[in-house]
């Protein structure tokens, strides 16, 4: 993996997960159960 | 570190070739997603057998399951070619995990936590520098491979700095012996979470190992983790300085050095911001003033992002089953593997060591 790609990975999971707080965050989805 | 990046990429390009468009990632997800599943759906079919029949077993967690479904699956069928690019995302779902488990983190634990990390983290840094350096120049080797085990060894392990294709390292029986001597110990939650994060080197088998033992210790472990490889570029810029100092560096190092900032900022694990934000806005939400709070999370939400944090780390648990290829390590021949097991023994007892004796100071 180049440091390019890398960094690419590390961008998709903050863009991923910036998101899914987001959603919640705006009461879209009101649980997630485990 | 270079070796570390190589290894982790010859790892990929064993899974996936060419990078994979989206609908081409979906059976491999979809795998990684029903194997953990099984993994989560045995350890509850177990318990409530258990409870059903009043047995007393004990607790395996879904971890250890799902790892062990992806192991017999890719060592008996073999991973068939279309999950492949999907399976290699695992390491995209941990970072995502990681991320999210900032929701798990007030920002006055990450620092309390992190700065006990960081503090052993660096002293199990120094001591294995010093250990492999003497050990270096025992058998005579040059400064440059001397300062590249050292190095190495400490911050990426030794067996990244060994393995090579097809060569499996020793994570994977720190997987299984990590929670047996945890146990044996009656190492707290966060003690052992802490060894786990110190001594195991690849992220996801430190997560891994952690979880194995508790939910609370894979958080823990996570924390020790990040701070281990948020460190990387402290100590790699370190070496630099000297070796142009000693004139050892080269032109691409010396040019590198121009720019100390840009050189940190390169080795920074950005993912970790992401984290920090979301770890942020739990603690915003956990504030006494209510405009401050309203701008966090509230309990619920917490909760919601935790749950999410853990089926991110489902996926990433049966990908590390699934990317585990027995037969490798028997083409390879057991020597590589039994350096790299001995080098993993020697830094797993010294942070042991290390846990402990913190442990009886600050009562982890």
């Amino acid at each position: 993996m180049t440091p390019r790609r890398t960094l690419s990975l590390d961008a998709w999971a903050v863009a991923l997960s910036l998101t899914l707080a987001l959603i919640v965050r705006l009461g879209l989805i009101k649980t997630v159960p485990w | 570190m270079a070796t570390s990046s190589t290894t982790r990429d010859l790892r990929s390009s064993r899974l996936a070739d060419e990078p994979a468009s989206l609908p081409a990632l979906l059976p491999g997800i979809a795998l990684l997603a029903l194997v953990g599943y099984a993994g989560k759906a045995t350890e509850h079919a177990i318990n409530t057998y258990a409870k059903t029949h009043h047995l007393t077993f004990p607790n395996i967690e879904y971890v250890l399951w799902a790892i062990l479904f992806g192991v017999l699956i890719s060592n008996t069928i073999g991973l068939p070619r279309i999950f492949r690019a999907g399976v290699a995302t695992y390491e995209f779902w941990l970072k995502a995990g990681i991320i999210l488990l900032g929701a798990r983190f007030v920002l006055g634990d990450v620092l309390k936590l992190g700065g006990i990390s960081l503090s052993l983290v660096f002293v199990a840094i120094t001591l294995s520098i010093l250990f492999m350096t003497w050990l270096g120049r025992a058998f005579r080797l040059s400064p440059a491979l001397t300062t590249l085990l050292a190095v190495g060894s400490s911050i990426c392990g030794v067996s990244a700095i060994i393995a090579t294709q097809g060569a499996i390292d020793a994570d994977a029986i720190s997987l299984f012996a990590f929670p047996v001597i945890g146990h044996a110990l009656h190492m707290s939650d966060h003690a052992y979470g802490l060894w786990a994060g110190l001594a195991v080197d690849n992220t996801a088998e430190a997560t891994a190992a952690g979880a194995l033992y508790s939910d609370a210790a894979g958080k823990y472990a996570v924390l020790a983790k990040t701070c281990r490889n948020a460190l990387i570029g402290f100590v790699v810029l370190a070496y630099a300085i000297q070796w142009s100092r000693r004139g050892l560096a080269n032109a691409a190092t010396e040019a590198q050095l121009q720019n100390k900032a840009g050189f940190l900022w390169k080795k920074f694990p950005k993912f970790v911001l992401g984290f920090l934000f979301i770890s942020l806005l739990a603690t915003l939400g956990a504030s006494s003033n209510p405009t401050l709070a309203a701008l966090g999370f509230n309990k619920a939400q917490l909760l919601a992002l935790g749950n999410l944090s853990r089926w991110a780390f489902l996926l990433t648990f049966a990908g590390v089953g699934l990317r585990t290829n027995l037969r490798d390590l028997f083409q390879q021949g057991a020597r590589p593997f039994i350096v790299s097991a001995v080098g993993e023994i020697v830094i797993a007892i010294l942070t042991l060591g290390l846990i402990l004796g913190a442990d009886r100071i600050y009562h982890l």
